[in-house]
């Protein structure tokens, strides 16, 4: 029963969601999202509601017989750029409170290499 | 609302994953077919052309390959295993933005190769140094590596090649041919693209045949880029002649001395003392004390 998977984790600043796949990536196992464990949509990307996230998609892949874990973690990426949000770090602690061994944790946000003029004008966004 | 919707696609995926099975899916040949990992599917057909990914470290055990990420391709499926074809590898991104630091120069290439049993590849290597340096310099460095690599790969198989990359052996080959031209820190094949699989079978050399290779190959390349046009007809007959490593070493060593002094770096003793010093010996010297090979950091893991 010892079966590895991906933990896949798109943490932005305003939601979580991670999904756990088979190894290959294509078969997703398990699934959550800040909105099914919250109703407030501003707590969506809170470091509490990434923590019952995780707890959720863990409890789920386990029962199907996932007991390790690699870890890709993301942000927003692209031209809002960033490192991964709030949750990200919380989702991997409760991952492997849950019981899931942790093998790699990556960082794969998509960096643009050269792309798009960033939203916001010449003199940056005035409040 | 939400409560019954989200059991309503419970029920769904329920119903879907009885109906999946298991399979597991083998290392390519390189790696001596190991089970390396287990994927789910409904039916065999849908597992083609999936990738999986792995680090070295998940095949061989050896931590100090973390950084090196491989891409198995599944190609067949035999009952309840798959068997994959290797279709490339990267080193992490968070290894090579390590390297890269300020007032230090990157040099990296993208060469095309056909293997001796007629795959195709793209390689990507990947250098720096110690400080910045002249952009011809760099340009030289690339060229260097382009012939290496060319030269490695006309030599040997897929399997040899990319053995030889993720060993770094490829690697301190550039190392010791672009020596002269400026002391590269650390050099990676930092990634492989193979864009067609090998065409013709070609039963795999023996370990002590390939060790043999690389120094031949060693000594053709020195020939244009460290040494002058006079000195050319000499080593190339040296090549021919079938001798052990450390007498070639030596013949050569001798012959280079002998020929020119000022673009000399061989890695001994009596060279500190010699009156004939380029200005930048100093800093050569340091370099050649370091191991040619590039040291790779630990990764620390939670």
């Amino acid at each position: 029963m010892a079966r590895k998977g991906i933990a896949h984790i798109f943490s932005s600043f305003n939601n979580i969601v991670i999904s756990i796949t088979d190894l290959t990536g294509a078969e997703t196992i398990a699934r959550c999202s800040g909105g099914m464990v919250t109703k407030s949509a501003k707590d969506e990307g809170s470091p509490y509601v990434a923590m019952k996230v995780a707890q959720v998609a863990a409890e789920a892949a386990m029962e199907k017989g996932i007991d390790s874990l690699n870890v890709r973690v993301r942000g927003k990426g692209g031209r809002k750029g960033g490192s991964p949000g709030r949750g990200a770090q919380t989702a991997i602690r409760a991952l492997v409170r849950a019981g899931m061994k942790i093998g790699t944790i990556e960082d794969v946000t998509p960096h643009p290499h050269d792309g798009t003029k960033p939203k916001g004008g010449k003199r940056g966004r005035r409040v | 609302m939400t409560k019954a919707r989200s059991r309503s696609t419970a029920k769904k995926v329920k119903d879907k994953w009885k109906s999946k099975g298991w399979y597991q899916i083998l290392a390519p040949t390189l790696f001596d077919k190991i089970p390396v990992a287990e994927a789910l599917a409904d039916k065999p057909a849908s597992l083609i052309g999936r990738i999986t990914e792995l680090s070295l470290q998940d095949i061989t055990n050896d931590f100090r390959k973390s950084h090196i990420k491989l891409f198995f391709k599944v190609y067949k499926v035999e009952e309840s295993v798959a068997h994959t074809q290797l279709e490339g590898h990267t080193l992490t991104s968070d290894y090579v933005r390590r390297m890269i630091r300020r007032r230090k120069s990157r040099i990296d290439g993208v060469f095309d190769i056909t293997t001796r049993d007629n795959a195709f590849l793209r390689v990507k290597p990947f250098a720096t140094t110690e400080k910045r340096i002249q952009s011809s310099q760099k340009k030289m460095i690339r060229e260097v590596m382009k012939k290496t690599i060319a030269d490695e790969g006309k030599a040997k198989t897929l399997n040899e090649f990319i053995r030889d990359a993720l060993d770094g052996k490829i690697g301190s080959e550039i190392y010791k041919n672009c020596k002269h031209l400026y002391p590269v820190k650390r050099i990676e094949i930092a990634k492989t693209d193979i864009m067609r699989q090998p065409t013709i079978e070609i039963e795999e050399t023996k370990p002590v045949t390939k060790q043999e290779q690389p120094e031949e190959k060693t000594k053709e390349l020195e020939i244009p880029s460290a040494t002058p046009v006079s000195e050319k007809p000499v080593e190339e007959t040296e090549t021919k002649e079938p001798k052990t490593e450390v007498s070639e070493e030596k013949t050569t060593e001798v012959a280079e001395e002998k020929l020119e002094e000022e673009t000399e770096e061989i890695p001994t003793k009596e060279d500190a003392e010699k009156p004939v010093k380029k200005k930048t010996a100093k800093t050569k010297e340091k370099k050649e004390k370091k191991p040619s090979k590039p040291k790779t950091k630990k990764k620390t893991e939670e």
